[in-house]
């Protein structure tokens, strides 16, 4: 871990903090909410032993990286700009791109809109949806799983962050982390006053790395991380002119059984029907993981590893 | 002729734009994107010519404008609403990839198409204004104060101030001050001066416009107001952030920049002709014709419409390898 190398690089008008380590073709990880560039920590150092040079941004609003305090600089445009500008300074041309969660979603955008700044793509956890143009991101939501959905409960700008404070840190990064509840995340308000205790570490999450986490989420806050929420529907507006555009970067999708995303009802249709290939005519491979939760790339890092790898070496 | 120009209003991207087209329906299409302050009644010259010369035509309103629909806030006027609703005026007509010509915000719309959907298009016109690298560290509105209050670029930006001031005078003379304007600086007022009052109405009409027509455009300003228009400068920030992900994209889709000698920004050496004709902009729009009229100045394809037309027919004719 010593290995890895810290930087801060300035793009698109923020300072990135930056964590990277080997030399070779470049993977570029991309982590969620509420994560960091430590989700990777595994990664990294797999990759730096294959030959490839393995970078992990903090995202704007997270960790180390600049945290600008309106969400309308959190639109998908804004993030990948972002990248963009991280890849100019770094002069690297294409890459091979990894996403999960709300990094998954950043990277399928930025297949999107700048396809030639990507070799191939492994995006975890969370498909990608065309926009609807009838009706808004969160609004959509909204009308699906009502107002306490967790979507819906994150978009009032310090609503949810009082929530959170009403809980240990540490209580809630475990909580965040290791749940295995694949029920739609509704959490009204009432849920705070009274959470249970997690249960005891699983053996992929240490009580290092919950200590990693809670100390960065102590420093920073979740406001950061809360704005790619709060500007959902303005990404909405702001990608109007990709409607009905597929994704032509070659795929590969995993996701586990036990992530809540893979149960959100029409889901498993979606990505074993043909609808997602529908919009991503390149996707090569979908995986669904046995008894794999959310965090995939933590709860089992070297199958991760060992499934990135085996799809960008064809490239 | 614009009697036999057919209009219609079409649902794209969440409002209703008011379009003309002309011309076969099975020929290829041309879409052409009027600039500030005008309409589509600025094509009136080429889309009678294009339609007469093979090419299906399609000229909006655009958003903010005339009878289009006009959505209150600058917020709802950035290059992402404005291609959104071009893309799909394309879809409507089962598009799809376009001929595009666009003159003055028209021209900054097309751009924009080609950098975020390059698959629509075929190949595109630029009248006026060109494609400029973005500069990652100076926005728009930090770039127009070194120019001043006067410049007109930054008096459009506060809600309500140029709308107050153009009221003073009626819209036939507001339409008259920019339509038959000569000036070639980058439009600076002097101090205290709002530029709608700094433009000047020439004592006698040029010969490639008519008092009718300038009328035209009065009676859709009067009831439409000049807002929607306005809001597109104040865009101009929220446009730069939200172009991030381009930084340094090459345009490598066929393209052809025609303006007048006289055109706004051209006088003095760091003018707008310099800058078309440099490396630099050869080195982002690699697949690049340049033309330059002589004598032309801002509303170009009105006032010399027989060389535009012919200029914009020639290319996109190369375009579908047919020679004349």
């Amino acid at each position: 871990m010593e290995k890895i190398e810290h930087t801060t690089v300035s793009t698109n008008g923020i300072n990135m903090h930056v964590a990277s380590i080997g030399s070779g073709p470049v993977v570029l990880f991309l982590h969620g909410f509420p994560d960091l560039w430590y989700s990777w920590r595994h990664q990294l150092l797999s990759f730096a032993d294959l030959g490839y040079r393995a970078i992990a941004p903090d995202l704007r609003g997270y960790g180390d990286s600049d945290s600008p305090p309106s969400h309308e600089s959190y639109t998908l445009l804004h993030i990948v700009g972002d990248l963009v500008g991280l890849l100019d300074s770094l002069g690297v041309d294409q890459v091979f791109l990894v996403g999960h969660d709300w990094g998954a979603i950043i990277a399928w955008w930025m297949c999107m809109i700048r396809p030639d700044r990507v070799k191939a793509l492994v995006n975890m956890s969370v498909e990608f949806h065309p926009r609807n143009p009838s009706v808004k991101t969160v609004d959509a939501f909204k009308a699906l799983f009502g107002e306490d959905y967790y979507i819906c409960r994150f978009q009032e700008p310090g609503d949810i962050e009082e929530d959170f404070a009403l809980v240990d840190m540490k209580k809630l990064v475990n909580g965040f982390f290791t749940s295995h509840n694949t029920r739609p995340p509704c959490i009204p308000k009432s849920v705070f006053k009274y959470l249970p205790d997690p249960p005891a570490l699983p053996a992929w999450f240490t009580e290092q790395d919950v200590c990693f986490y809670a100390d960065k989420f102590s420093q920073k806050g979740f406001t950061g991380g809360l704005n790619y929420y709060r500007a959902m529907n303005l990404s909405w507006e702001l990608t109007a002119p990709w409607d009905g555009l597929q994704i032509k970067v070659p795929v590969k999708y995993i996701t586990g059984d036990l992530d809540p995303t893979y149960h959100i009802p029409g889901t498993k249709e979606y990505i074993h029907d043909g609808g997602l290939k529908k919009h991503v005519p390149f996707l090569q491979e979908v995986v669904v993981m046995e008894g794999v939760g959310h965090f995939l790339q933590q709860e089992k890092p070297k199958e991760i590893t060992d499934h990135i790898y085996g799809f960008f070496k064809k490239f | 002729m614009t009697s036999e120009v057919r209009e219609k209003k079409i649902k794209t991207n969440g409002i209703w734009l008011n379009v003309a087209d002309k011309g076969d329906e099975g020929e290829p299409l041309v879409l052409l994107l009027h600039g500030f302050p005008e309409t589509w009644f600025s094509w009136r010259h080429q889309i009678d010519f294009l339609s007469s010369h093979g090419y299906h035509v399609v000229a909006p309103d655009l958003r903010g404008y005339a009878d289009s629909d006009s959505p209150p806030t600058h917020e709802s006027y950035t290059v992402s609403h404005l291609v959104a609703d071009v893309i799909g005026l394309l879809d409507h007509y089962g598009t799809a990839q376009a001929f595009v010509a666009g003159h003055d915000w028209g021209a900054i719309i097309g751009w924009s198409l080609c950098l975020f959907r390059p698959d629509r298009v075929k190949g595109f016109v630029s009248l006026s204004v060109p494609y400029s690298p973005r500069d990652p560290n100076l926005k728009p509105s930090d770039l127009f104060k070194s120019f001043g209050d006067g410049l007109y670029i930054t008096q459009f930006q506060e809600p309500g101030r140029a709308e107050a001031a153009f009221a003073k005078h009626d819209c036939l003379t507001v339409m008259k001050k920019f339509l038959l304007t000569t000036r070639s600086d980058f439009w600076v007022a002097p101090p205290n001066t709002e530029i709608i009052d700094d433009l000047e109405v020439p004592s006698t009409l040029p010969d490639w416009i008519t008092e009718e027509e300038i009328q035209v455009y009065a009676d859709k300003f009067q009831k439409s107001g000049f807002t929607g228009p306005l809001n597109y400068y104040r865009a101009m920030d929220l446009n730069w952030e939200i172009l991030a992900p381009w930084q340094g994209y090459k345009i490598v889709i066929p393209t052809k920049f025609i303006a007048g000698d006289k055109d706004i920004g051209n006088e003095g050496a760091n003018g707008t002709i310099k800058y078309v004709k440099g490396e630099m902009f050869k080195s982002i729009v690699p697949n690049l014709e340049v033309v330059v009229i002589e004598d032309g100045h801002h509303f170009i394809q009105q006032e010399k419409s027989e060389r535009v037309s012919q200029e914009i027919l020639s290319f996109f004719n190369k375009l579908r390898n047919i020679t004349e």
